[in-house]
């Protein structure tokens, strides 16, 4: 009965999304502001709507009523009560839904809190994100209804999968999602002006931080996801570039080329056409990253006419390339810059240099990731690629990248003199050679990780340098260290949060150069009271216990001592949980977890009949933690650039008032 | 708007957009030649085959000893970890294309790997490795991936009704 009313509210959302466009679009052709109004009404009326539909499936699944398929599917009677809310988005069709409650909360906001400022623009951002509602109102109500029902009512459901039952897995696909979504709204806006023809940079200045927001969630749920397979995968890696976590990387890295680019249209009016291509850009990867993420089609060997949902995702996604390129190749001259890059030492050409290097990377995944799909076009066999060959064809241009991270924010706009840089960068180079003659005489041999650790740490000096240069010009002016500081991060966020995460981003470089380059592994049976080496640390089986947990669980949990040279630090217990119902097994980890490295150990198998002995897996993960404490900095950073301004809003506001006034007459 | 500070430079801005071009030209193709040495080094000789059991089969002779990915589905009762002794140990299991139709199957063996958890009847393997002459598949280290049935629901619900 309730779920009856979910069905009916996403159908009416979906009705008024189709409202919304044609009217939108009436009402502007017919200089009819009143059409326009009932349009946007129309729009922010979807996300109650969607929010009632996402309500009604959440008590389903919390009253576990499995005559609804979708419940009976992901949630089960003796799930805890969080587990079976989150369960929304443990499916396909619930997750679509999931995505069309955030959607519709993005463009509500948007169309909510700009529309006095942007009224030209706002027709046309309603047409295109109306058309994305539509799109994905559709999939919901027509082709993956999670209000399907059951014949016969099962006394039981499936249950969430245990090893989705993580926090880290509970929150990771709500930021994906969330950061998904939120770049729809740069695209409607970018749109926008490409249809009406304003293309100043109002609607850069209006998307900025939308753009940012998308990204820093976009971000969250790509470390999340990290850190969900490091500490649940139990393969010692946080990362392998399976199809689905590209999906994700994807957009992100058209993301971090427009936040880059973007920079040099506000300040030099260049790069206009270059920007609406990657805002298309970034737009279709998100279309493409959620299809991929929902049906793992890549990596599955089925085709992608065998999925469902599949022709519908190539066909919106190809009618929105085409729409875009149309509009894009209509206002060309219009997009065409008056203003040249004057010189290959400027900070322009530094973002130029920065936008190249992160489209080859995108690239580069991009064929890696659909190489099966290529391969079988062009030779007739499926080929695939796995990780080692990533990584060696990017490192080199991760290395490069972080050293553009470095040096770039020494060059000055327009043009810098090479000798102005050589200035800037001899002492950080000088103490970048020091510190790679260091880890050489600590016995570091591989090339690989010098030259890498040296590229990090001269990114680092030079950035920490950043820091320095302007706090120290503050405290000149008679301010104290901390004053001049966070006033230096307070006046200039976007440039110093950028700074930030810089350096977030470079100590996971150490990070991920450790682990790469370092980690050791070995698997072997340990009889009770047996141990084992790797590197400065002993494991001391102790022995293991079986008990019976909450619910169905069962539980081995082995006791190791860890010793580090020579001296005992502590017991861990790493753990094989057994759901008995189910049949499905969790191996969960247990490290001893320091800065330098993480002991990470898993009990892989136990025999309880031959004694008492286990198997273990151990693996030695150096600098490890850097990637967490970087991803930490990288969204402080983040967080940091977006903090809304009070100043600045009020300022754009004087300003911007006089000037819709007079467009709207 | 700025417009006057920029004819100062008028001489250097007529002339410079030419340079600049051909500049930009050649070193645009020369990073982009760098870029494409980059892709093709790293996937020569690296990549594999994709193949589903029967496509496997029925190309038998021509793929033994090459590095394959062959995808397949979990026969539950197949799954066997035998512990030899302690430095070594045996994973098999075998995997189908399709479990409601099992046609031929395929016989897995990784050797010194955990059995991972989401290894059980109906999930979804992925494995890298190389067939022998007898039709065992032998996986290489940490050559084994496996997607959950349950995530991708693959499972066949009782009777759905709209």
């Amino acid at each position: 009965m309730i779920a009856d009313i979910g069905y009916l509210s996403l159908l009416i959302a979906f009705g008024l999304a189709v409202y919304s466009a044609v009217s939108a679009w009436y009402g502007h052709r017919k200089n009819d502001l009143r059409w326009v109004e009932s349009a946007r009404n129309a729009t922010i009326l979807t996300f109650p709507l969607v929010i009632l539909a996402c309500g009604t499936l959440v008590i389903s699944l919390v009253r576990s009523d499995f005559s609804l398929e979708y419940v009976w599917r992901v949630s089960s009677r003796d799930m805890p009560t969080y587990l079976k809310i989150t369960a929304l988005w443990g499916g396909q069709a619930g997750s679509l839904l999931f995505w069309n409650f955030l959607l519709a909360a993005f463009t509500a906001a948007a169309m909510a809190r700009k529309w006095d400022q942007q009224r030209q623009l706002m027709p046309y951002a309603l047409v295109v994100a109306s058309i994305t509602q539509i799109f994905f109102l559709g999939i919901s109500a027509f082709i993956e209804n999670p209000f399907i029902r059951l014949e016969s009512v099962p006394v039981n459901g499936n249950g969430l999968n245990p090893l989705l039952r993580h926090p880290g897995m509970i929150i990771h696909p709500p930021m994906l999602y969330l950061g998904f979504t939120g770049f729809t709204i740069p695209y409607a806006f970018a749109m926008a002006a490409l249809i009406s023809g304003k293309l100043d940079d109002a609607w850069i200045r209006t998307t900025r931080r939308w753009t940012l927001v998308a990204w820093l969630f976009l971000s969250l749920g790509l470390i999340l996801g990290g850190r969900w397979a490091y500490d649940v995968l139990g393969w010692g890696g946080y990362w392998a570039w399976d199809p689905v976590e590209n999906a994700s990387l994807m957009p992100w890295l058209s993301g971090t080329a427009f936040l880059h680019s973007v920079m040099i249209q506000e300040k030099r009016n260049m790069f206009k056409m270059w920007n609406m291509f990657l805002v298309v850009l970034t737009y279709c990867l998100v279309i493409l990253g959620t299809f991929i993420v929902r049906s793992g089609v890549i990596s599955s060997v089925h085709s992608f006419a065998q999925s469902a949902i599949g022709p519908f995702f190539f066909g919106f996604i190809g009618i929105m390339l085409v729409f875009s390129t149309y509009w894009i190749i209509r206002r060309k001259d219009d997009l065409r810059s008056k203003n040249h890059l004057l010189s290959f030492l400027s900070r322009e050409a530094a973002f130029l240099y920065n936008n190249f290097l992160i489209l080859a990377i995108l690239a580069i995944v991009f064929l890696f990731t659909y190489y099966p799909i290529f391969s079988e076009l062009f030779t007739g066999e499926k080929g695939f690629v796995g990780p080692t060959v990533y990584e060696q064809a990017l490192a080199p241009l991760f290395a490069v990248l972080v050293l553009l991270m470095g040096v770039a924010p020494l060059t000055m706009w327009y043009r810098t003199s090479l000798k102005r840089l050589e200035m800037g960068v001899r002492w950080p180079a000088a103490a970048t050679a020091v510190f790679v003659l260091v880890l050489f005489a600590f016995g570091i041999r591989s090339w690989g990780a010098l030259v890498g650790f040296g590229i990090v740490g001269f990114s680092a000096i030079l950035t920490l340098l950043e820091f320095w240069k302007g706090t120290h010009a503050r405290m000149r002016k008679g301010e104290p260290l901390w004053t001049a500081f966070s006033n230096l991060l307070a006046r200039n966020r976007r440039r110093y949060g950028g700074y930030w995460i810089h350096l977030g981003v470079i100590v996971m470089g150490f990070g991920i150069i450790g682990v790469e380059i370092f980690q050791q592994d070995t698997q072997m049976r340990l009889q009770a009271g047996a141990s084992l080496q790797m590197g400065n640390y002993e494991m001391v089986f102790q022995g293991a216990r079986r008990y019976e947990g909450p619910d169905d669980l069962l539980i081995t949990e082995a006791a190791v001592d860890v010793y580090e040279n020579g001296r005992f630090i502590k017991t861990i217990t790493p753990r094989i949980e057994f759901y008995t119902r189910t049949g499905q097994t969790m191996t969960i980890p247990k490290a001893r977890s320091t800065i330098t490295e993480d002991f990470y150990v898993l009990m892989v198998n136990w025999e309880p009949t031959s004694a008492n002995a286990a198997t273990f897996r151990v693996f030695l993960n150096p600098l490890i933690n850097w990637v967490w404490a970087g991803s930490i900095i990288f969204i402080i950073g983040t967080l940091i650039a977006a903090w809304p301004n009070p100043i600045d809003e009020k300022a754009t506001q004087i300003i911007r008032r006089p000037v819709s006034a007079h467009a709207t007459d | 708007m700025a417009g006057t500070s920029w004819t100062n430079d008028g001489e250097i801005l007529l002339e410079q957009p030419t340079t600049n071009r051909t500049k930009f030209i050649v070193g645009g193709v020369l990073l982009l030649a760098a870029i494409v040495y980059l892709v093709v080094n790293a996937m020569s000789g690296n990549t594999q085959l994709y193949k589903t059991v029967n496509e496997f089969y029925a190309e038998k002779d021509r793929l033994v000893g090459r590095d394959l990915r062959v995808a397949g589905w979990v026969i539950g009762d197949s799954i066997q970890y035998t512990q030899i002794d302690d430095q070594n140990s045996i994973l098999e299991f075998d995997i189908v294309d399709d479990l409601q139709n099992p046609g031929q199957r395929l016989h897995i063996v990784a050797y010194n790997e955990p059995k991972p958890d989401l290894l059980q009847h109906q999930a979804q393997a992925l494995v890298e490795g190389r067939a022998d002459e007898n039709g065992v598949f032998v996986a290489n280290e940490g050559g084994l991936m496996l997607k959950c049935p349950t995530r991708y629901e693959e499972l066949e619900a009782p009777t759905a009704s709209n």
